[in-house]
């Protein structure tokens, strides 16, 4: 067991001093944060959404008591470059994204990035809230939506591997919100969120996304969109012609009947390099 | 106190205590008192076991694959790149809902020399009912999950060391103010009261519980693209996912759309001489058969199954593709 240094527990200045937090893993799967036992000094280790623990040692129990304390979590990486990349070309496959974005988007780079925000649980007037706000300034897109990506969080810490990620430094104060802050602190913490950032170049103009790697959601400020038009236009011709023509057969039927055949064919055809080009 | 960690003891007697998370009143094991939990109450939290295999999770997804209008080729060129299970954070809360609702109903209907009669019936209605709530307790990304579906599996932490497990991060007491709701909405909608006079309902909040739920994550790759499945832990099922359309579909979906859609406005239309109200539903008739094929048409390149958060084949965004088509075509004959 290592001790670690001050910095992974951040004590804010006017509440009770926060305990220092050790950590280690047990069985390469889960890291787990360690205190001391209040009654035989023992190691306790427990895991992020933990409240009661027992001593294995002297056996009592013991309450995690985080208004005090400032915790460092950190979420996994789920999804590797490749996987952006592959999760970026569904996104621009999608329906609204101009025609064949997937294909002709040359993508310019992708940047592997922990992104910071604060997560503070509050008691106001006996209801708990939680409240996301921004540890760094940003104008990526997404990010200012201000959420905590479902994900499996972790006691982050200098054990805590990164996997080659750039981690972005919290440039707002976790103080600055704190005495703002409607209630009484339950709990609060630093949430590193993993992202992709990645640059695609279409058509000579550069854009941006945004890829949560947890689960994979992309978030987008703008991109090439694709354009209604001709579908609409497909659908209401074809709408304009069939009512006519059902009308015509009151009066001269074959007529009626053979164009009906020629628009069905023609409208197939339209519609279907219509879903296929445009 | 001076750590985050505080030791339990008996206030009576010393005696060191020991509590379950969820619970607020406990006997002392060595002074019997009935002792009251105060502070930052917890929740009983639940897991279900893990009951399908990797393989069962492939072969569900590749199930989904063919069914609906995907993508024919799916099932030859789709390749499951990745499958993992995961514990997700449930909020469940059971609320009961008991009172009585009044009010009345009037209906009307014409006899035989063609007079039109109203007739007010009075309905009285009492509820008591239990109603059943989850909600995703963390932010769901792009997984397509918000609720649970199946409430009863065996229950068991065993799997809970071995499986990723997603922290819960939303408020309990939000969650509980989502169930009130709920509850009363579909209260009121059960007792099916036109006009309510009088409405006297309690709310009783009967369990909140933390109920973590295996799902297996499907990553598959069709054509570069990384799609993503995923398939419920208990029961096998999909629950939701994400797969590529075929541009056939689309187009037949519009030429069978634009045809009945337009025939049927021209029944409308030659029917006008028996009613007016012939042709309005004949044309409405119509139309909203173009409205639905149209949206196929439109948005059928990616099927989605699930509780997404942005679904490109809504009513608001045909409405929006409407006003950007007007306006293209605007430009075009300036």
């Amino acid at each position: 067991m290592r001790r670690c240094d001050d910095r992974f527990v951040k004590v804010l200045p006017g509440v009770r001093k926060g305990s220092l937090i050790n950590s280690h893993r047990i069985l390469g799967m889960k890291t787990l944060a360690s205190i001391k036992c209040p009654k035989c000094a023992g190691p306790v280790t427990f895991d992020t959404g933990t409240k009661l623990v027992k001593c294995s040692y002297c056996d009592s129990q013991i309450f995690i008591d985080r208004s005090g304390a400032g915790f460092y979590y950190a979420v996994p990486f789920m999804v590797s470059e490749a996987d952006a990349i592959g999760l970026f070309k569904r996104w621009a496959a999608g329906s609204t994204r101009a025609k064949d974005l997937d294909k002709r988007a040359e993508v310019a780079g992708a940047n592997k990035q922990y992104f910071p925000v604060y997560m503070f649980k509050r008691d106001v007037k006996g209801r708990e809230e939680v409240l996301i706000e921004p540890a760094g300034s940003t104008t990526l897109p997404g990010l200012h939506e201000l959420k905590v990506p479902a994900g499996d969080l972790k006691i982050f810490d200098a054990t805590f591997d990164t996997s080659g990620a750039e981690l972005i430094n919290p440039d707002i104060e976790m103080l600055s919100y704190m005495d703002s802050l409607p209630g009484e602190a339950k709990e609060q913490a630093l949430v590193y969120f993993p992202i992709w950032r990645l640059d695609y170049v279409f058509e000579q103009k550069r854009y941006e996304v945004v890829i949560d790697a947890s689960t994979g959601e992309v978030f987008s400020a703008n991109f090439p969109a694709r354009s209604s038009t001709s579908y609409m236009i497909v659908a209401i011709i074809g709408f304009l012609a069939f009512a006519f023509e059902g009308i015509l057969a009151l009066s001269s039927l074959m007529t009626a009947v053979t164009l009906m055949v020629l628009t069905v064919l023609g409208i197939f055809a339209i519609s279907f390099y219509v879903a296929r080009r445009l | 106190m001076t750590g985050i960690s505080v030791g339990l003891n008996c206030p009576a007697c010393g005696g060191s205590i020991t509590v379950v998370e969820g619970e607020d009143t406990i006997a002392c094991p060595y002074c019997s008192s009935t002792l009251f939990i105060e502070g930052d109450e917890g929740v009983t939290t639940v897991a279900f076991r893990n009951r399908t295999t990797k393989q069962k999770a492939v072969d569900a997804s590749r199930r989904w694959w063919s069914s609906g209008w995907k993508a024919r080729d799916l099932r030859r060129v789709g390749k499951v790149t990745e499958v993992y299970p995961i514990y997700l954070p449930f909020w469940r809360a059971t609320t009961r809902i008991a009172g009585w609702i009044c009010g009345y109903e009037i209906r009307r209907h014409t006899d035989s020399k063609g007079r039109v009669h109203q007739q007010k019936i009075p309905k009285e209605v009492m509820i008591l009912n239990d109603y059943q709530f989850s909600e995703i307790a963390a932010d769901p990304g792009d997984l397509g999950i918000r609720s649970l579906r199946n409430f009863s599996g065996e229950t068991s932490f065993a799997d809970f060391d071995m499986i990723p497990t997603f922290e819960a991060t939303t408020s309990r007491d939000d969650a509980i103010s989502h169930a009130r709701n709920k509850a009363l909405s579909s209260a009121r909608s059960s007792a099916r009261v036109p006009r309510v006079t009088m409405e006297r309902l309690h709310i009783l909040p009967r369990r909140l519980s933390m109920v973590y739920y295996p799902v297996w994550i499907v990553r598959y790759d069709y054509r570069d693209r990384k799609y993503l499945t995923t398939v419920d832990g208990v029961t096998g099922q999909i629950i939701s996912g994400r797969a590529p359309g075929d541009p056939l579909f689309q187009s037949l979906a519009i030429t069978a759309g634009s045809s009945v859609g337009g025939l049927l406005a021209a029944v409308g239309i030659i029917l006008s001489d028996v009613a007016v109200e012939m042709m309005i539903a004949g044309i409405g008739a119509g139309v909203g058969v173009l409205y639905l094929t149209y949206r196929f048409f439109r948005h059928g390149s990616e099927i989605i199954d699930g509780d997404f958060r942005h679904k490109p084949a809504s009513m608001s965004e045909t409405v929006n593709e409407l006003r950007d088509v007007a306006r293209s075509l605007q430009g075009a004959y300036r």
